[in-house]
């Protein structure tokens, strides 16, 4: 355990910061029971991942912790530990939300950089090379259509993405 | 009628109120307000010389009408009006002010402003006492007899108290024996002594050995001779009003008369069809005649009548050495006038099986506190052995699940109360006969509140029972070791464990018992948002319902343990005992009034009034009058706010009345300030005013302040027509929205308030003039802020320009 | 006869051909018209939503614009795009507050969100459209009791308040389809639980570890195959078991195929018209038991 005065301030703001970003608004409800833990793939996997401890730590504003580490990043998205609280606190959302407060702030991991990249140049987070495109004459299967990226573009421009994939860039 | 003759008294209340108010210029007011012949101050008038003077005026038929300006009028009226009485005057022509909390103390600082203000609140009573009417005191009779619905320990004891008493009790059990839910507990924890023990009411103390544990078939509740119980029975319909009740019980057939049998079992040994035992989590079988455990109440067999051959069989009619068996029974009807009504219906336990992620229902290992009690139980299934019902092994290894179905938002929000320490006594009687069980709770919290408990909590430590803080998220089954397995986080060892296990006891939430709903609409009371029935307030009225003569007794308003129950049993008994020793109910006639003529019989009043009071009279083939009953109207007149047509009023707080008072209040105002009215609830509202002066709180002597019954009472006209008489400002001071004395008033009133902006913005008047404001007693601070918000905002909007009005 | 927007999103179309073939070959020869509308760009899956929420609940209500200006409901293949989608389109229809956040983004392309269709998967369509009876009077080779362990995945089922496609708890949607095709179904260990996939590339010791678990339990039940409905199901399982095996060093063997591939195999189409090529474990055991 680490001694009294380590430095961790704990403070209301980030639970408020969380608690008021999409996705983070039942945070408050948690009462640390812990079913997300046993629900959770990953957290009986390894020890790296404790959902009720990172729930723990943003209601007492743990704000660096977080965002600055590798946990909220295990998230497998299963949505399990949500579909059993007893106090309906939408997990997988709220890491959803310190993901999204994580990477405002600079916190990027690689593949997502590549993830945002791939959208803004031609629409899919997967891109499909000539390649595979022609193959589809061969199975029989249709040509692909238009994504739209010029629309799809101003969407992104419009939410911000843009601005944060040149973050990313930096 | 006849020349109305106003005494106006006026108290200085040890002659500090004139170092305040010009008492001179009072006096010269009052006197030359017509209808006005005696105006009189001194110190005080409730008490003494003072009350003399006016109940001399009284009786030398001087006065007909009595204004007084007295301190603390809600406690000195009730001496003042008896005297009035007593001297012959009806005791509803007495009108009441406060000249010091309402008047000198707030406005202490503006003294030429306080006189004018008084001034018109003498004026407002003067001319409302013109118009009071002599009501009568009503008298309804009461049948000094109660209905008990439910033989659990609360009904039970209730039943005895009230018997005790000399009142004639029924006691109704839908179950074929009494005792409920404890009847299958097995044991009461802390002190961990039999259930049935403690369900035996104590019942006439001959001495205090006598009658200290005594179980039910001991306890000689089938000898007290005004206690008359109906088992197998169920309450089919309800009527009539408080002290003269209808009900209507079905008494289903038992098919073995109950003086004849003499429990000899023969009838159960001969009879050849066997069923799983419900009683006992079927976890045995039962025959088709039965009896629970053999120290039941009472001690007679029943038939279950689904199952049953009848004379396709008739092996027990054979055997019976009594003849007991009579398979003509038939069921019956008992009508019984009752005065009072308890509900003792108790709880259940939560159906797990809605979890699907814990199995219930589908491993058979998986099982409840209440299945375990009847294992753990020597008079049960297994005769004390913990088995797994999957294979009859002994359970070595048990793990136990609490908050199944309890503060869990998905089903039952609230925390059930009673399981920590039913699982705690669970693990402990199991430890205590089997040293090497091994036993582990998994909880999110350990409540263990009460005297005693946490005592209890230490002893099972001791006993090496041991503890997971984490709620597990999933129950498996490990077919090859043939063992379930529970995934569970120990949150304060941050690690996710799987626990084997022989056999899990889930901990249920508690939840209302059933036909609670039906009973509810029956007896016209209410249930809170989790299904229990609705206790009036928990705090002042415990064991009372919002309906006079419906009482409430033990866990039907909530889970509770064995001592809370008892005491909540005692309560609802002195209630009711209280209710119907008199043999009547004595009212005030301050009750509602339909005028025939007006009423439309579009049927929103009989919806809205929030005790059942008013009820449609057909009177020509489609056409429905409204008629109130003056026994069950309480004088709030949320049906007067609600009728389209005004075809009702309140008596002693008329529409004329009300209105005379509005004009008076904003008519004395020779400096041109603006006025607010301020319309306050009697129960809330108008209290908080009371002590914003009590706390010497200040502010403007701009508000007039109005009482009403209820803030239910008002309606959409009377708020505009109060800018009519030249109100600037209007606020409405109710209680607050989850806290209305009469149910729904203040929320009623909330929305006249929203339709009546909308309304004055259409004529073109600023709708914030108009506000409303919800505050208790003790917030009179917030009164003050509020008079002091509204003034200052209606001199901002300026004057307020209304043809018509001055 | 129904018609759906296909949607494809980028995985199917990007690296499993053997998903999208299948999938139009069945339906439609079990009556169901596909359209290819343009302008459908990526569904903004989870590792979107990691980025930035709202961008995810825009980009996704813009594809469903395109096809409400269509009139056509969404037929989904791929898990993660039903779960993008359905949970947009619920969202969005049931807070007004947010529609109108999200339609100010969208207006900025010119579209708008009205809420006026619906987000369907396969399976959904399936099931609501053409019924377990009538396919089970389509199937024309019959699988031979092929034993087939279902796997759900869990975007297709969760959140369940917001994609209510079944009960999370107690699935059956793909137990049926399975049996209608003369498969049978079994029962194994943890049959909802998460196979890792969106672990992949991140945390991929995780992700091993998640799939291994399930390839194990599938393998000790006896099941001859394992059937996703999801690409990134797919690719965790039979890419992640070639990764495995020399991982942990053990030898496993479990083919795992789309349901949308056993169907077009029980309707008749010819297995290797269907790019069978993609799978790394190989299709024999499981076609030597069917054909």
């Amino acid at each position: 355990m680490e001694p009294a005065n380590s430095g961790t301030t704990l403070t209301q703001e980030f639970s408020i910061k969380v608690s008021d970003h999409m996705g983070g608004e039942t945070l408050k409800h948690c009462y640390q029971c812990g079913t997300c833990v046993s629900s959770c793939p990953v957290a009986k996997a390894t020890s790296s991942f404790n959902p009720r401890e990172l729930i723990k730590l943003a209601l007492m504003g743990a704000e660096e912790e977080i965002l600055s580490g590798e946990s909220i990043w295990l998230c497998c998205s299963c949505y399990n530990c949500q579909e059993r609280c007893p106090q309906k606190v939408e997990i997988a959302d709220i890491f959803y939300a310190l993901r999204n407060i994580a990477l405002k702030k600079g916190y990027i991991p690689s593949m997502y950089s590549q993830f945002s990249t791939a959208l803004l140049d031609v629409g899919r987070v997967v891109a499909i090379s000539k390649f595979v495109e022609n193959k589809r004459v061969t199975h029989g299967l249709p040509p692909l259509q238009e994504v739209g990226i010029d629309n799809l573009r101003k969407i992104l421009q419009a939410t911000g993405f843009v601005k944060l994939e040149e973050k990313e860039e930096e | 009628m006849s020349e109305t003759k106003i005494g106006v008294f006026i108290s200085d209340d040890g002659k500090q109120l004139s170092k305040i108010l010009d008492f001179n210029a009072l006096t010269e007011f009052s006197k030359q307000i017509p209808g006005v012949v005696r105006v009189e101050t001194k110190s005080e008038f409730w008490r003494q010389e003072g009350l003399e003077t006016i109940t001399e005026a009284i009786r030398q038929g001087k006065i007909n009408r009595v204004v007084i300006a007295e301190t603390q009028p809600k406690v000195s009226e009730i001496k003042i009006v008896q005297a009035v009485e007593n001297a012959g005057l009806n005791p509803y022509l007495v009108e009441f002010v406060d000249l010091k909390d309402h008047c000198a103390s707030p406005h202490r600082a503006t003294p030429a402003e306080a006189t004018e203000k008084a001034k018109a609140m003498l004026l407002a009573a003067i001319e409302r006492a013109k118009l009071l009417e002599p009501l009568k005191k009503l008298e309804f009779p009461v049948l000094k007899s109660t209905l008990i619905i439910g033989g659990g320990i609360a009904g039970m004891q209730t039943a005895v108290d009230l018997a005790d008493l000399g009142f004639k009790v029924n006691l109704v059990e839908k179950e074929p024996f009494l005792g409920g839910l404890a009847a299958r507990a097995g044991r009461f924890f802390p002190t961990d002594d039999c259930a049935i023990c403690i369900q035996s009411p104590a019942s006439d103390v001959k001495t205090i050995t006598h009658t200290s544990r005594k179980c039910v078939y001991r306890s000689g509740l089938s000898e007290i001779p005004n206690l008359n119980m109906y088992t197998n029975s169920k309450v089919m319909d309800v009527k009539g009003a408080p002290g003269n009740y209808k009900v209507t019980i079905e008494k289903k057939p038992r098919f073995v008369d109950e003086e004849k049998c003499v429990r000899c079992d023969l009838c159960v040994a001969a009879c050849p069809v066997e069923v799983p035992d419900e009683y006992n989590a079927k976890l045995n079988t039962r025959k088709a005649i039965y009896i629970n455990t053999p120290n039941v109440h009472p001690p007679v067999y029943v038939i279950d009548e689904s199952v049953c051959r009848f004379h396709d069989c008739a092996k027990c009619v054979d055997v019976c050495p009594t003849n007991a068996v009579n398979l003509e029974q038939k069921s019956e009807q008992v009508t019984l006038n009752v005065g009072s009504i308890v509900v003792a219906t108790g709880f259940q336990e939560f159906d797990s099986s809605i979890i699907k992620e814990y199995h219930y229902k589908e491993y058979p290992n998986v099982i409840t506190n209440l299945e375990l009690a009847r294992m753990i139980d020597g008079f049960g299934p297994t005769g004390g052995a913990i088995l797994r019902p999957s294979d009859l092994k002994p359970a070595k290894k048990i793990v136990m699940i609490q908050c199944v179905g309890s503060r869990d938002k998905r089903y039952n929000s609230y925390c059930s109360s009673v399981c920590c320490m039913i699982s705690l006594k669970h693990a402990m009687l199991i430890k205590s006969t089997s040293p090497n069980a091994d036993i582990t709770i998994c909880y999110i919290d350990i409540r263990t509140t009460g005297r005693e408990h946490e005592h209890y909590y230490e002893n099972a430590r001791e006993m090496g029972i041991k503890f997971v803080k984490g709620r597990p998220a999933e129950i498996l089954e490990d077919s090859e070791a043939n063992r379930l397995v529970v995934d569970v986080e120990d949150s304060l060892l941050n690690r996710v464990i799987e626990l084997k296990a022989d056999l899990v006891v889930l901990a249920p939430a508690m939840i209302p018992a059933e036909g609670s709903v039906e009973l509810a609409e029956m007896l016209g009371i209410k249930l809170d948002e989790d299904g229990f029935f609705k206790e009036y307030n928990a705090k002042l009225r415990p064991t009372e319902t919002k309906l006079r003569g419906i009482y409430l007794s033990g866990g039907a308003t909530f889970p509770k343990d064995a001592p809370s129950t008892s005491l909540h049993a005692h309560s609802a008994a002195l209630k009711s005992a209280k209710f119907l020793m008199n043999g009547k109910i004595i009212k005030d006639q301050k009750t509602a009034i339909i005028n025939d003529e007006y009423c439309g019989d579009c049927q929103f009043c009989p919806v809205t009034c929030p005790y059942g009071a008013i009820s449609l009279e057909k009177t020509t083939e489609d056409h429905f009058v409204a008629k109130v009953s003056d026994l069950l109207c309480e004088g709030c007149g949320i049906c007067v706010g609600t009728c389209p047509l005004n075809a009702i009023e309140l008596r002693h707080s008329r529409p004329t009345q009300m209105r005379a008072q509005m004009k008076a209040l904003m008519s004395v105002n020779s400096t041109s300030k603006p006025l607010v009215l301020a319309i306050c609830c009697s129960e809330c509202g108008h209290t908080a005013v009371d002590s914003s002066g009590m706390a010497m709180m200040q502010y403007p002597a701009n508000v007039r302040v109005m009482r009403v019954p209820c803030t239910g009472i008002l309606q959409v006209h009377q708020l505009l027509e109060a800018f009519r008489f030249g109100a600037q400002g209007v606020m409405v001071v109710g209680c607050k929205n989850d806290g209305c004395h009469y149910e729904e008033g203040s929320q009623n009133a909330r929305q006249k308030i929203e339709t009546s902006k909308v309304l004055l913005r259409e004529f073109g008047v600023e709708p914030e003039r108009l506000e409303m404001f919800n505050m208790v007693f003790i917030e009179g601070d917030k009164f003050a802020e509020a008079a002091q918000m509204m003034t200052e905002r209606v001199k901002k909007l300026g004057r307020l320009k209304i043809t018509g009005a001055n | 006869m129904t018609s759906y927007s296909l949607f494809l999103g980028c995985t199917i179309p990007a690296r499993q051909p053997n998903y999208e073939l299948s999938a139009r070959k069945a339906l439609t020869k079990l009556g169901v018209d596909l359209v290819d509308l343009a302008n459908m760009t990526c569904c903004c899956p989870p590792p979107i939503q990691s980025i930035d929420m709202v961008t995810s609940l825009a980009v996704a209500a813009s594809n469903i614009s395109v096809a409400e200006a269509a009139d056509l409901d969404i037929l989904t293949l791929c898990s993660g795009c039903f779960e993008s989608l359905a949970m947009a389109n619920t969202l969005l229809r049931g807070d007004n507050k947010l529609r109108k956040k999200i339609n100010d983004i969208l207006s900025k392309a010119g579209k708008e969100f009205r809420g006026s269709i619906q987000v369907k998967h396969l399976v959904q369509v399936l099931k609501e459209d053409i019924g377990f009876e009538r396919l089970k009077q389509s199937v024309a080779r019959p699988l031979n009791n092929l034993k087939v362990a279902a796997f759900y995945g869990c975007h297709a089922l969760r959140p369940s308040n917001l994609l209510k496609l079944d009960d999370p708890e107690r699935p059956s949607i793909l137990e049926n389809l399975i049996e209608a095709l003369g498969a049978e179904n079994v029962v194994y260990r943890n049959k909802l639980k998460c196979c890792g996939g969106l672990l992949r590339g991140s945390s991929d010791e995780l992700a091993l570890a998640l799939a291994r678990e399930k390839v194990l339990n599938a393998t000790k039940a006896g099941a001859d195959c394992i059937s996703t409905l999801c690409p990134f199901c797919f690719v965790a399982l039979d890419i992640g078991q070639v990764q495995m095996k020399r991982k942990f060093e053990e030898t496993y063997d479990m083919p795992i195929i789309h349901y949308s591939e056993l169907l077009a195999i029980a309707l008749g189409f010819d297995p290797k018209s269907l790019a069978p090529d993609i799978h790394r474990i190989k299709l024999d055991k499981v076609l030597s038991k069917i054909m």
